[in-house]
């Protein structure tokens, strides 16, 4: 028999869909942090984050609340052949991930600058670095045409004038796909964010919502309901909660009725607690719609056409059934499809969804997202 | 190769060659697996599929693992028999392929390994087998 070594490795089955299909999120992991940036920092703020002497890695996590996997997210298995971590090279994500599993193009999302945006970087570093990552990004990435990966520019958010500026700096470019807005510890529907909404709409690109890391940690982040975590396992699971707050803010606040062409999209939050959240909306909507009475049409009509969920990360009913069930019930139309590569809690295209029918599979993984993503 | 020599065992090389503490991942046949050295001598030969959604399990660290205890204990034990799924982090037992803890009926497929000789031999790989 046949013995040899260092075979190809395992990477799932292919998928029905291979050759279309349009991941939501991927992650540029940056190894020297915010260092590899600095010389795309005016001299100013390089100055200044010099003289603090800061870096930021992979993880804004303290020990309390790291990811049992050495401190990060990061699958050990993506490493790139010059051993840097998963997400550190765009060709090796083209070859590890995008060839294989036959995606058209995927959306990149730099959860370090997201996280520096937010709440790690003061608000005039965040300004400075957001323009320095979005042009690392689109300059030694390659990112500024529209090809396998997509962009999603990231926001100096607790300055939401300067966002609004850098929206209207970068949002030409082909290869920007959304405008990726690090939440604060205030809800989406407050006026604070308003700038970022009026001049996302008007490139016509929609917000990309994800989670940064720093929630329930940094003061500042969206903090979860019922008090501290104690553990990875507590917070991960809870991560929704700022997914669900905001949804529900969003509609309320007349938010969708200022800006009508506005569009959301709602990354690694999960789906599952979107349906009870619709119906609970809907119902509360018509019991008190006089205490929002900017709120026109019933919720679920504002969900239905100004947002949409990322799939993952999928959860997982002993039942798959169960899981189709859930689907069919929230509707196909509102689910675009996303692997969140490198992370260890990815979702692959091959082994996702697959009990679902092909026209259902193929509006979560194709048609949805090419319906809010500029793509 | 006729259907006799399909089970018999396979000679994967010098021990010398199989570094400790580390997977050295082979294609025999059509099985891809992770021939693992301990530091106590022992060797496993593992497949380099999670049964739970195909990721490359022999990416993933070997060591122990807390294993179930009273709340606000922390008990370690399993060392060296755990191998961690790179990807969802599911744990299997080297010597079982058994799925830790999780009340999940699965099992990494595992292949009996024999030292004679100075040489890694497994057994247990069809040929024709698929992975």
């Amino acid at each position: 028999m046949t013995v040899m070594d260092k075979p190809k490795r395992a990477n799932g089955p292919k998928d029905p869909l291979a050759g279309d299909i349009i991941d939501c999120d991927i992650h540029s992991v940056l190894p020297g942090g915010l260092k590899t940036v600095f010389p795309y920092l005016d001299r100013a703020t390089r100055q200044r984050l010099e003289t603090k002497g800061v870096g930021v890695g992979h993880s804004a996590l303290s020990p309390r609340l790291a990811v049992p996997n050495g401190g990060h997210a990061i699958r050990p298995d993506a490493r790139t052949p010059d051993g840097g971590p998963g997400g550190s090279d765009p060709d090796y994500i083209v070859e590890d991930l995008i060839e294989p599993h036959g995606i058209r193009a995927a959306v990149c999302t730099c959860i370090q600058a997201g996280a520096l945006a937010t709440v790690l970087a003061g608000p005039d570093e965040s300004v400075a670095l957001c323009r320095a990552f979005n042009d690392y990004h689109l300059e030694e990435w390659k990112l500024k045409d529209a090809g396998a990966i997509r962009y999603a520019a990231v926001v100096p958010v607790q300055i939401p004038e300067e966002a609004a500026k850098e929206i209207e700096r970068i949002g030409d470019e082909p290869g920007v796909a959304a405008i990726f807005m690090p939440l604060l510890n205030i809800p989406m529907g407050n006026r604070h964010y308003h700038p970022i909404y009026a001049a996302a709409q008007e490139k016509g690109l929609p917000i990309l919502l994800h989670v940064t890391g720093t929630e329930n940690v940094y003061h500042g982040s969206p903090v979860i309901a019922g008090g501290w975590p104690e553990s990875y396992a507590e917070r991960y699971c809870s991560l929704s909660q700022v997914g669900e707050a905001n949804l529900i803010s969003l509609v309320f606040s007349g938010v969708l009725e200022r800006f009508p062409e506005l569009k959301v999209l709602f990354v690694e939050f999960g789906c599952s607690w979107v349906l009870p959240t619709m119906w609970r909306m809907d119902k509360a909507w018509r019991g008190v719609r006089f205490d929002v009475p900017w709120v026109k049409r019933s919720p679920i009509d504002y969900v239905n056409e100004h947002v949409k969920l990322s799939t993952q990360p999928l959860d997982e009913p002993a039942d798959p059934a169960q899981l189709k069930s859930l689907v069919e019930l929230i509707g196909d139309h509102l689910l675009c499809f996303a692997t969140d590569y490198p992370h260890w809690d990815n979702d692959m295209p091959g082994q996702s969804l697959r009990m679902l029918s092909d026209d259902s599979r193929r509006r979560i993984f194709v048609e949805n997202a090419q319906g809010i993503l500029r793509l | 190769m006729d259907a006799r020599a399909d089970q018999s065992t396979t000679d994967l090389g010098p021990l010398e060659e199989f570094p400790e503490g580390a997977f050295r991942v082979m294609r025999v046949g059509k099985r891809e697996i992770g021939v693992y050295r301990s530091s106590s001598g022992e060797v496993f030969a593992i497949a380099n599929f999670c049964p739970h959604r195909g990721a490359p399990l022999c990416k993933g660290p070997v060591g122990g693992t807390l294993i179930p205890s009273e709340p606000g204990e922390l008990v370690y034990g399993m060392d060296g028999d755990v191998v961690r799924c790179p990807w969802h982090g599911y744990e299997f037992s080297l010597h079982t392929g058994e799925c830790l803890f999780t009340g999940q009926r699965m099992r990494a497929k595992t292949y009996p390994v024999s030292v004679e000789d100075g040489r890694v031999r497994v057994s247990g790989i069809k040929s024709g087998e698929k992975k």
